[in-house]
């Protein structure tokens, strides 16, 4: 197949993607598969007035939603979605998902200090919480990958998984990746910093309209980006017989995407003080652990 | 592909995105205008009205956390080469590092000891 073509078929796959999401996360809430919602959230949006607090911080206010959907992108970027059908190779791609993701957090503390809100506010400083909470797990994971891989590269990082995927060669490792990366995309288990039912929306309370769009857009490509993170990290990228290689990436992203609502569906939320704990006692000693396992596992 | 070029891409995608941010509040503003009145620029907080503004001290109830974080997130920076060459280096490889995550490992359980890891 051409590569014009599979492009092509990448990015209107891409974008259905983007549109499973949006229809999990409805059904995570509702618990019925809602199939034109997500386009009917998406054009009342657009008729929505647009509303500014008062005395609100002009460049945050303006800049976090683009921030926000920006570093997102600058993640895809640099995730492979086949063989050789990747933007961009980035020789340090590792260490750059991990530099873009933690806008994430610097996004939403603008988003909760610009509306000059309460809610805003505390729900900005649980995003820094959960940062601290989430990062080492994230980091620490990813650092195991590498070491098996050789490499920072991307592409290099899913052929080191052809004898065993990541899953099998380092369960703990793909735990506590799976978990953090849904402390990253604050899905329901580890919501804070939007809480609908505590802080009415918290960082992204007081953003309307066009802003708003852009938050959660941004949202539903952070999940996808994220699970496809997991796919090339974990679950062996574009590995996998018959089909063709994008198809098994998508496949597997599809899967991860629809798992973290359909676990998010079961578990409460977490307090943001348990969250720091758990996340210090014992995922990063479950990580350092992971590290030197795979570090014994490399050597024999 | 060059490494400069790379760089360009990237800038090149940020440039894209806040085209379009700018063409999505376009759309959005050919659509209306917002009708002014009283009261409607309050911050939300469940009816009350909020007097005061919000940008005063906070108590992070965390900072214990934070200083660790700043010592381990420092350790990482150097873990990722390390990664890279730890097949070729290795047995001395993961003794080196081991030494050095043990060291940081002390430190944790040390904070741990010290019960800094609760919320303050």
């Amino acid at each position: 197949m051409s590569t014009a073509l599979t492009w092509t078929a990448i990015i209107i796959l891409f974008a259905a993607g983007v549109y499973f999401v949006a229809l999990m996360e409805r059904w995570s809430f509702s618990g019925r598969l809602d199939w034109a919602g997500p386009l009917h959230a998406f054009l009342r949006a657009f008729g929505q007035e647009e509303i500014r607090t008062r005395r609100y911080d002009t460049v945050f206010y303006e800049a976090t939603p683009i921030i926000f959907i920006a570093v997102v992108l600058l993640a895809v970027a640099i995730l492979p979605f086949a063989q050789g059908t990747i933007l961009l190779d980035l020789g340090t791609a590792a260490l750059f998902i991990n530099a873009a993701l933690v806008y994430i957090m610097v996004s939403l503390i603008m988003a909760g200090w610009s509306a000059n809100g309460a809610y805003g506010m505390i729900g900005g400083w649980r995003a820094m919480a959960q940062l601290i909470a989430y990062s080492m797990a994230v980091v620490m994971a990813i650092t195991a990958a590498v070491m098996r891989a050789e490499s920072m590269g991307m592409l290099e990082v899913v052929r080191s998984q052809a004898p065993l995927w990541n899953i099998i060669y380092q369960p703990v490792g793909f735990l506590l990746f799976y978990f953090a990366v849904m402390a990253m995309a604050f899905l329901p288990p580890f919501d804070l910093p939007v809480a609908e039912g505590e802080l009415a929306g918290g960082a992204w309370a007081e953003f309307t309209g066009a802003r708003k769009i852009l938050f959660r857009l941004g949202r539903l490509l952070l999940v996808l980006t994220l699970a496809l993170a997991v796919t090339v990290f974990f679950l062996g990228g574009w590995l996998g017989p018959w089909l063709p290689d994008f198809v098994w990436t998508f496949i597997k992203t599809a899967l991860v995407a629809a798992s973290f609502f359909w676990v998010g569906r079961w578990l409460p939320r977490i307090r943001h003080d348990h969250l720091l704990e758990w996340g210090w006692k014992y995922a990063v000693p479950a990580a350092l652990f992971n590290i030197v396992q795979v570090g014994i596992q490399l050597l024999l | 592909m060059q490494p400069l070029q790379q760089y360009i891409i990237l800038f090149g995608m940020l440039v894209a995105t806040a085209g379009l941010a700018w063409m999505i509040y376009l759309i959005k503003r050919s659509l209306g205008e917002t009708v002014d009145e009283p009261g409607k620029d309050m911050p939300a907080q469940s009816g009350h009205p909020s007097p005061e503004p919000a940008w005063n001290r906070y108590h992070v109830h965390y900072y214990g956390f934070a200083l660790l974080f700043l010592a381990f997130d420092m350790e990482m920076a150097y873990m990722y080469p390390w990664a890279v060459v730890y097949k070729e280096l290795g047995l001395v490889a993961l003794l080196d590092m081991g030494f050095f995550l043990g060291i940081l490992f002390l430190g944790l359980i040390y904070t741990w000891t010290q019960s800094g890891l609760k919320r303050q």
